[in-house]
C-alpha cells in the first residue's frame, strides 16, 4: 500500500465517509472506492461484486479473483425515546457495536448533557425532534418512556417511515393498550405486529443494565436479518 | 458489527511511518471454520519486530511477525500466507481453534 493511499484512508475515516479499500492481492495495488462510482483500472470489471460487498456490509475476497474488498460503512442510526436509566446502559453497549445513538426526551430534567456526555440529546417532543434527524429504513427506534404522550408519536413516525427495528418498553398489558391506540390511529395489524413489544429478548433479568442488554441483543439480531 | 471507523490501527501505522519506521500491514483476508478474528482484522509490524493489533487470538501472531520481517529484509511488496491446521508450520504455531485463515501482508511505502 502506498503512503498516499493510507493518508487518504485516514482522511475518509475521520470524516466518516463511506468507502472501500480495494486490494489486488497479486501485485499489491490498492485503490479507494466510493460507493456509487465506477472502480478504476484493473478493478473496473468487478463493479457489481464490489457494490454487493457494500450491500451485505461484508469484507472479503471476490470469488474467482485475487481482489480483496474492505468496506467502511456508517454506523446504524438508533433513536431512543426516553433519556431514562436504561438508556444510559444502551449508550454504553451501542458505542462498541457500531450503532449511532440519538436520544429524544421532552423532559429537560432527564435529557441533560451531564447524564449523556457525547450523545446527541434532543430536548423536544418527538414530532419536532424528528425534524432534526435524518431517518430511513435503516434506522431503528427504541421507545423507553412507556408514556403514550411521548412514545406514541415516535412509534407512529417510525412505522410510517418503515424503520427496520421498532421496539417499545412496557408490560404485556401496556403493550396491548398501545396496540389498541395504534389500531385506532389507523395502523394495520401487520404494522402493529412489527413492533417488538414488550421489547427485548428473554434473559430473565430485571435490572437496568440487564434490560439494556436484552434490547441491544434483539437489535443486533434484527440488524443481521435485515 | 465491526466499527471500522473507530479502529485505530491504520492511524498507528501512520504514526510509525512518521517516526521513520518501516511498516508492514497484515490483514485477515479469508477465514474458514472457526477463527478468532474476522475478515478485515489488522496488525502492523515494524522492522524491529514490534507489533500492534491482531490477526488471531494469539495463535499465529509470532509467525506473521517473522513473515513481515522477511518481507522487509527481502524488500518485497506483498505476500499471501495461509494458516491451516493440516499445514505443518501452522501446526507448530498452533491454530488451536481448528480454523484456517489467510493473511495478506504488504509493505507501506
Amino acid at each position: 500500500m502506498k503512503i498516499k493511499t493510507l493518508e487518504e484512508i485516514l482522511k475518509k475515516k475521520s470524516s466518516k465517509t463511506e468507502f472501500a479499500i480495494l486490494t489486488n492481492l497479486e501485485n499489491g495495488d490498492s485503490e479507494i472506492y466510493l460507493p456509487g462510482t465506477s472502480p478504476k483500472g484493473e478493478f473496473s470489471k468487478y463493479a457489481d461484486e464490489i457494490e454487493n460487498f457494500f450491500k451485505s456490509k461484508k469484507n472479503g475476497v471476490i470469488e474467482n479473483s485475487e481482489i480483496f474488498v474492505e468496506t467502511y460503512i456508517k454506523p446504524i442510526k438508533v433513536i431512543i425515546v426516553g433519556a431514562v436509566h436504561i438508556a444510559q446502559y444502551l449508550v454504553d453497549f451501542a458505542r462498541s457495536l457500531n450503532f449511532e445513538i440519538s436520544i429524544i426526551d421532552p423532559r429537560g430534567y432527564f435529557a441533560s448533557e451531564q447524564r449523556f456526555p457525547e450523545i446527541k440529546v434532543i430536548n423536544k417532543w418527538p414530532k419536532e425532534a424528528f425534524e432534526e434527524i435524518e431517518t430511513n429504513s435503516s434506522t431503528a427506534l427504541i421507545a423507553l418512556t412507556h408514556d403514550p404522550k411521548i412514545d406514541d408519536p415516535a412509534l407512529q413516525y417510525a412505522l410510517k417511515n418503515k424503520f427496520y427495528y421498532i421496539g417499545a418498553l412496557g408490560s404485556k398489558k401496556t403493550h396491548e393498550n398501545r396496540c389498541q391506540r395504534l389500531a385506532e390511529a389507523g395502523f394495520t395489524n401487520d404494522e402493529i405486529n412489527s413492533i417488538h413489544g414488550p421489547i427485548g429478548i428473554k434473559l430473565g433479568g430485571k435490572s437496568a443494565p440487564e434490560i439494556a442488554l436484552s434490547i441491544i441483543a434483539q437489535l443486533v439480531s434484527e440488524t443481521y436479518k435485515k | 458489527m465491526k466499527n471500522s471507523f473507530d479502529e485505530k490501527i491504520l492511524d498507528e501505522a501512520k504514526d510509525w511511518i512518521n517516526a521513520n519506521q518501516k511498516v508492514v500491514l497484515a490483514t485477515v483476508i479469508q477465514t474458514w471454520g472457526s477463527s478468532p478474528r474476522q475478515v478485515g482484522s489488522r496488525m502492523i509490524v515494524n522492522e524491529k519486530g514490534d507489533f500492534s493489533g491482531s490477526v488471531s487470538g494469539g495463535c499465529v501472531e509470532s509467525a506473521v511477525v517473522s513473515e513481515c520481517l522477511s518481507l522487509i529484509k527481502d524488500n518485497k511488496s506483498c505476500k499471501k500466507i495461509e494458516f491451516k491446521v493440516s499445514n505443518e508450520s501452522a501446526w507448530e504455531v498452533g491454530l488451536a481453534c481448528g480454523g484456517e485463515i489467510a493473511v495478506y501482508i504488504e509493505q507501506i511505502h
